[in-house]
């Protein structure tokens, strides 16, 4: 009985919870359901019923549940198989984002080390343009493009762009909570300032932390999505073909990979970037409603 | 006013600035030969790839792009192309998300309002590449039913530019009428609303009361809504094929035309500044300086 009530009061919560236990089950033990081709088999071709070899991408039909791609891959298994991988980049993205940009918040509330005007220029720069161009023209620097642990350079530059909006509304949050009496007890007993950031402050933040931290998630695998779109995302390596021949080679199974050539899929065989995208939806949709309902359990 | 206004437009050129030094970091790649290893190797260094480009642009502006066409030329059918789609984009995120917004404070305790409520949460959480691509596909599908097809891609037919804006009005449309619903329903429970009410005022000019006063913060969000049209815009206009500057810029960007990507990113800055500008503008002469002054 306790349950059920719980349930409807959190249902958000519970929906929530719902949502990301299966996705969790799809990432980790998809790969063993049936009807998983874990080994991603490439078809060349099949026999239509008149005896006539048919190439792929084939369309969604009772054998290939949501089609297969240019290589003949079921998609279903591409999609499962690379979930893991997906998440992975999407929640160490997030991590790694909240990681810079607490202390760089803590800095800009005491304005040391000119952090403050940083910030405030990070945000005013991105508020004037939009974060994907800059994406496009850092991860084609040089330096990343050709650099072997590419993934690593990409996930640190989506990761650093938005330091500077969690910066400030972490910034905010202190300055509320630095006018407290016992901030200022603190003070006046001269605690440092290390241990006013992590006994003092931070302990009230941790609620509002994982809110904004589940928020943010969506919010990643978004731009991820955008990135797959415009086919820059990439895991792919930068190999030595031939002499003085250079190609880029993928060697990732994400979902962004597989938008990367919706441009031409979305005239033709548009099941292969629609359920990559459904799929990147789902975990949107995960994570907002697991964000809510994290807010609504904490009020 | 004016100061307000140097103070932005000195903020735009340095950004300007800040993004035309992004821009010309060197990334035109050479294969050097060292000794039987091929290494690729960036052709210019930074201070050489800015002198070029400052020597390039005294000479001859923006250029010609590959084929013989003036940038400047093709850029203004293509801004033609993109003002078509941000324009209306803006005007129906704005008014349509705060009537949206309206309607849904209006009905919030009836189940009106919470089935509202619910579809514009659902739907601010579709991202809009994915919408883009479910109504295209849902179209097709429809085509095959008996709707009478017509283009779903490029520029060149009258209605080509509707899809596209849909897609790219839904989330800040939706993203305005939430905010409108918060602020409206953060007013409530103030004095001046109970002074309205007893005075016999209707539903209506009550609202109308609370919009003025909530109209400050609805304004703080012109900037955000501009910034994703435009980010949504590059990349719906890229999936629709429908030849925008937006379309041509990620081109530009990847073939290392630098001066060609400058004369497209700036129309984009310039929207965005105009964006501000107004919204200043609009703030001054639309509401109450000191609280109480409302009308």
């Amino acid at each position: 009985m306790k349950i059920i009530t719980f349930i409807r009061h959190h249902f958000l919560f519970c929906l929530g919870m719902l949502m990301f236990l299966i996705l969790l089950f799809f990432t980790f033990f998809g790969e063993y359901l049936p009807g998983i081709d874990r080994d991603l088999k490439e078809i060349e071709y099949i026999w239509t019923d008149k005896k006539i070899p048919l190439a792929p991408p084939f369309e969604p039909s009772e054998d290939y549940l949501l089609g297969t791609d240019r290589d003949g891959r079921d998609l279903l298994s591409l999609i499962v198989m690379g979930a893991k991988e997906t998440l992975l980049i999407i929640i160490s993205i997030t991590i790694i984002r909240y990681l810079i940009a607490i202390p760089l918040a803590f800095l800009a509330h005491k304005k040391s080390l000119g952090i403050h005007h940083l910030v405030s220029w990070m945000n005013g720069f991105l508020s004037y343009i939009p974060s994907i161009i800059l994406v496009i023209l850092l991860v084609t620097l040089p330096p990343i493009l050709t650099s072997e642990t590419r993934l690593l350079y990409l996930i640190i530059v989506l990761a650093a762009l938005e330091v500077g909006r969690v910066a400030e509304m972490f910034r905010l949050e202190f300055s509320q909570i630095a006018s407290k009496e016992f901030v200022t007890g603190g003070n006046s007993i001269g605690v440092s300032n290390f241990r006013l950031f992590r006994k003092y402050l931070l302990p009230f933040l941790y609620g509002k932390l994982l809110i904004s931290l589940v928020g943010d998630i969506g919010k990643v695998t978004f731009l991820l999505g955008q990135i797959g779109f415009l086919g820059i995302f990439i895991t792919q390596v930068f190999v030595q073909v031939d002499a003085g021949q250079f190609a880029f080679f993928n060697t990732s199974l994400a979902w962004p990979m597989l938008l990367l050539n919706s441009y031409n899929d979305i005239r033709s065989a548009i099941w292969i970037p629609f359920f990559p995208a459904l799929a990147m939806t789902y975990v949107i949709f995960t994570f907002n409603i697991l964000s809510q309902g994290i807010q609504k359990l904490a009020k | 006013m004016g100061w307000d206004f140097l103070k932005s437009s000195f903020v735009f050129v340095l950004i300007v600035l800040g993004f035309i030094l992004l821009l010309l970091a060197p990334r035109i790649m050479t294969v050097h030969n060292l000794g039987g290893y091929y290494t690729p190797k960036t052709e210019m260094s930074y201070k050489e790839n800015i002198q070029a480009f400052i020597h390039d642009f005294q000479t001859d502006g923006f250029g010609e792009n590959r084929y013989g066409t003036r940038v400047l030329d093709e850029l203004k059918v293509f801004i033609k192309r993109d003002l078509m789609i941000v324009i209306p984009s803006f005007l129906l995120s704005i008014l349509g998300g705060i009537f949206l917004g309206i309607v849904q404070f209006q009905f919030r305790e009836s189940p009106f309002g919470k089935i509202q409520a619910f579809f514009s949460w659902i739907f601010s959480s579709v991202p809009d590449f994915f919408f883009y691509i479910a109504m295209q596909y849902a179209l097709i599908k429809l085509f095959y039913v008996g709707l009478p097809q017509f283009n779903l891609y490029g520029s060149d037919k009258w209605y080509s530019f509707i899809l596209p804006m849909i897609a790219v009005t839904l989330y800040p449309m939706l993203h305005m009428s939430k905010y409108t619903f918060t602020s409206l329903e953060n007013e409530v429970g103030q004095d001046y609303l109970r002074t309205a009410y007893a005075k016999g005022l209707r539903t209506l000019g009550v609202l109308k009361h609370l919009i003025w006063n909530c109209l400050s913060s609805l304004l703080n969000q012109t900037q955000f809504v501009m910034l994703y049209i435009l980010t949504s815009l590059f990349i719906i206009e890229k999936l629709s094929n429908y030849f925008g500057a937006g379309y041509h810029l990620y081109g530009t960007m990847i073939n290392n035309e630098d001066p060609r990507t400058l004369a497209f990113i700036l129309p984009y800055l310039l929207i965005m500044f105009a964006t501000i500008i107004l919204t200043k503008i609009c703030r001054r002469w639309l509401v109450p300086q000191r609280s109480g002054e409302a009308r």
